[in-house]
């Protein structure tokens, strides 16, 4: 049989981000898959070198939506570094806080996006709504409820309110509980992992070589977590655990999510709690930076943010390093995709978490010939899912 | 920190420059010797490649690796300078790590070095752009 090639992107309603993938299909079968990038190449780097330090802050806050404050938190942390910079106990716990609540909103964000591309609308609902409530604490603590603007060179912008203390921690009494039911509906289902176990699985090995990180890498057994393993702002002051599993393959990236929302709660409610008693200043005055050069980090919802930024003693970077999580782990497809049928292509692209949204989705097949047919990719992924359903409910 | 003592007795006649501080470490090597110390840190103390930045100074074009050893949050940092900024080549690391592929090949476009080796050195992110200025990040009078 004669492989065919299926283009994706690069601009296609299945992708939020601009990507392109070309998946060369043998029959049912994914036998490789090359990815091109570059389509969304705004010059941030560039950018930042004109900005003083405090301008680039909010420059790489508009990076990306979802992960709109892993960026300032690594960028202060690259700032900070090359002073070696304190930051006031407060403000550790407010920042640990702001990024650990982007945890929460981004990974309910990507279950309700896997959801719908199998076929479980239900789950993409629940997962939404009580995304809500994450939104709303953020416009309690900052005013908005995207792009908090809270992060600066040696502390935060803005206190969380103490009279807002109260109404913070209900929201998230709420969240918990929602969030207990959403997990346990997620691993125990057997449609669910049935149709998840087993696919698109990055071994232990590709994740090491393609130097993956984040859940990406922590369902395939490789621990890094930034929060752990460098402990920056106050996640030395905080009680939560490492989630790793072993098997690589989707339904785990699933439950590493799941988890690791549940972990947040708990770093968030702490920080709360902190927040009741810790009084104090939010910002050091810092006036310049020494010349030098400094590394920042932080780990985002889809994995470690870096950035590395250089000073001349100005109150400019020369030079401004970037590298988003995504930009390590869309290579490892190469790992995961091949040998899977066509109908799991779908949530395996999805399962690194690479912003995707959820409007209708068509591609077309093209063969050597340009003969040309049309294929529905979620429609695949949801019919196989039905499948899965109607054999566990005639057993 | 034990790492970065252990490095620096088996690497240490390899290394120059070198700057030191709270769990980073930043050191100059050669071309010729970027690969073996690029072994030691991802396969024998299983370091990961987190990205590597490339810039442009007067003297010359920096690449500078940064490798993250996750057990201890230890960033190794290795510095290269290549002087010919008409003509830079420096050896590519892509045989003993496969997420270098797009991290080399991103500063071939941005910054017009070429990795021997490198199993496509092709433009990453200025591919697509049609008229765009070719190695964008260059100094204008070296691009």
């Amino acid at each position: 049989m004669k492989a065919n090639k299926i283009p994706i992107g690069p601009f296609h309603p299945l992708l939020e981000e601009a990507e392109y993938f070309e998946l060369t299909v043998d029959g049912e079968t994914v036998v490789d898959i090359d990815m091109e990038i570059g389509w969304m190449h705004r010059g941030h780097e560039y950018i930042s070198e004109m900005k003083t330090f405090t301008q680039s802050i909010y420059l790489v806050e508009r990076i990306c939506g979802i992960c709109s404050t892993s960026h300032p938190i690594a960028c202060v942390h690259a700032i900070e570094d090359i002073d070696n910079i304190e930051i006031p106990l407060r403000a550790r716990y407010i920042r640990t806080l702001v990024g650990e609540l982007e945890r929460i909103h981004s990974h309910l964000l990507w279950l309700g996006l896997a959801g719908h591309f199998i076929g479980y609308d239900t789950l993409w609902m629940w997962a939404w709504k009580y995304r809500e409530p994450v939104l709303e604490m953020f416009e309690i603590i900052s005013g908005n409820r995207n792009h908090y603007g809270m992060m600066r060179v040696g502390g935060v912008a803005q206190d969380v309110d103490p009279a807002k203390l109260i109404e913070l921690h209900k929201h998230l009494d709420m969240i918990e509980k929602k969030m207990v039911m959403i997990a346990k509906a997620a691993k125990d289902d057997p449609v669910l992992r049935s149709r998840l176990k087993g696919v698109g699985v990055l071994t232990h090995e590709a994740a090491v070589a393609y130097c993956t990180v984040g859940p990406t890498s922590r369902a395939s057994g490789v621990p890094g977590d930034v929060r752990l393993d460098e402990p920056t702002d106050a996640y030395d002051l905080v009680d939560f655990e490492r989630i790793v599993l072993p098997n690589g393959d989707v339904y785990d990236k699933l439950v590493v999510r799941v988890l690791e929302i549940i972990e947040s709660i708990k770093i968030c409610r702490q920080c709360l709690s902190k927040l009741e008693t810790v009084t104090g200043p939010i910002l050091n005055n810092v006036k310049e930076i020494s010349p030098g050069e400094g590394i920042g980090r932080y780990e985002a919802p889809r994995g470690e943010v870096f950035h590395y930024i250089r000073s001349d003693g100005t109150n400019r970077p020369i030079r401004h390093k970037v590298r988003a999580p995504s930009y390590v782990n869309i290579p490892s497809f190469k790992a995961s995709c091949i040998g899977i049928p066509i109908a799991d292509a779908l949530i395996t692209l999805a399962s690194v978490d690479p912003c995707y949204c959820c409007t209708e989705r068509s591609i077309k097949i093209i063969d050597k010939n340009h003969d040309s047919c049309s294929f529905d990719l979620i429609k695949a992924s949801r019919e196989k899912t039905e499948q899965i359903r109607r054999e566990i409910n005639a057993d | 920190m034990a790492e970065v003592e252990q490095f620096m007795k088996d690497m240490g006649a390899k290394i120059h420059a070198k700057i030191e501080k709270k769990r980073r470490l930043y050191f100059n090597v050669s071309n010729d010797d970027i690969q073996e110390i690029a072994e030691y840190l991802f396969n024998k103390i299983g370091c990961r490649l987190s990205t590597a930045t490339a810039m442009e100074m007067y003297h010359g074009i920096e690449i500078l690796y940064h490798f993250s050893h996750d057990k201890t949050g230890q960033y190794f940092c290795p510095r290269l300078v290549i002087k010919d900024k008409k003509n830079p080549k420096v050896n590519s690391i892509t045989s003993i790590i496969e997420g270098a592929i797009w991290i080399e090949r991103e500063m071939f476009d941005l910054w017009g070095i070429d990795f021997i080796g490198h199993p496509r050195m092709e433009e990453l992110l200025t591919i697509h752009h049609p008229g765009t200025v070719k190695n964008p990040l260059r100094f204008k009078e070296a691009a």
